[in-house]
């Protein structure tokens, strides 16, 4: 599975690159877009659909309640605190370098939020370090789930509502559903208000 | 906001389908899957490919993104780990 998607990943990524030297014969917004969303979409029906058959799965979930909040909770807090660590290390703003990480890999939202809150260098970085927080999460997912359930989740933070989900429950299983979508859920939730915070103590 | 309605919108309505077809012969849909994933992850590369944007910053800011990217997930991993441990969480 990990190959194929590596593959179509280098393809796809080829793809893009080649399209917008080539003037562009395909949309780039008929690709991004609506065929992404389009996925994504049949994605969430089918797994809502194999999580709904599960009857174990729901009895799990029942048992779970509140907990399910304490995953993303901690991710948040592991993330700022890395956030932290590597300020000091690389001898940045600790703070930006924590606004950074408070995407948890919502690259979209911490690269204009961060460049507008920071400047612009930070805001590039803010872009690359979420960015490659999806990818790691999906690139590293047959490692990473044989280490914890959990810690694919960790890895992929806000993502796993969306992008990551189900490359998450195709390697967790289907009970990894709901934990994996509560959790990108909640991150996705507190990113922004984390990433202003940050800025405002500064 | 409307984007997470969006999102909750299929999943809600796959979960609830599929638990009143739970006692229905079960319909492998292993094969669907596999190609909405595909489709999801070529989309995602092209989305990268093309935007100019991360090109640009990629090279220019990489190397305090990785130490950055790897710092973050491996804090996040182990609290993420003890916290679960420590509720009981499986």
């Amino acid at each position: 599975m990990i190959r194929y998607i590596l593959l179509v990943l280098v393809i796809g990524a080829t793809m893009g690159y080649l399209n917008n030297s080539f003037e562009r014969p395909i949309a780039n917004s008929f690709v991004s877009e609506y065929l992404f969303d389009f996925a994504l979409l049949l994605l969430l029906f089918l797994m809502g659909l194999a999580f709904g058959v599960n009857k174990e799965a729901l009895i799990k979930l029942k048992k779970a309640r509140l907990k399910v909040l304490v995953l993303p909770f901690s991710i948040a807090l592991g993330s700022i605190l890395g956030g932290l660590v590597s300020g000091y290390v690389l001898g940045i703003d600790a703070y930006a370098s924590m606004a950074v990480c408070s995407g948890f890999g919502w690259y979209t939202l911490a690269g204009p939020l961060v460049g507008q809150l920071f400047g612009v260098e930070f805001g590039a970085l803010g872009f690359v370090v979420n960015f490659l927080r999806e990818l790691l999460t999906i690139v590293t997912i047959s490692l990473t789930s044989k280490l914890d359930k959990h810690v694919p989740i960790a890895f992929g933070g806000a993502t796993t509502m969306d992008t990551t989900l189900p490359v998450i429950v195709r390697y967790c299983g289907n009970e990894a559903l709901i934990t994996a979508f509560a959790s990108g859920f909640t991150l996705s939730a507190i990113a922004p208000f984390a990433i202003t915070a940050i800025a405002t103590l500064r | 906001m409307l984007r997470i309605l969006v999102l909750v919108a299929p999943l809600v309505a796959g979960i609830l389908l599929g638990y009143l077809l739970s006692n229905r012969k079960p319909v492998n849909l292993n094969k669907v899957t596999f190609v909405a994933i595909i489709l999801l992850i070529f989309s995602l590369g092209f989305t990268i490919g093309a935007s100019d944007e991360m090109l640009n910053a990629l090279p220019r800011v990489g190397l305090s993104a990785i130490v950055i990217l790897l710092l973050t997930v491996f804090f996040s991993a182990v609290l993420a780990k003890a916290a679960t441990k420590a509720v009981g969480m499986k």
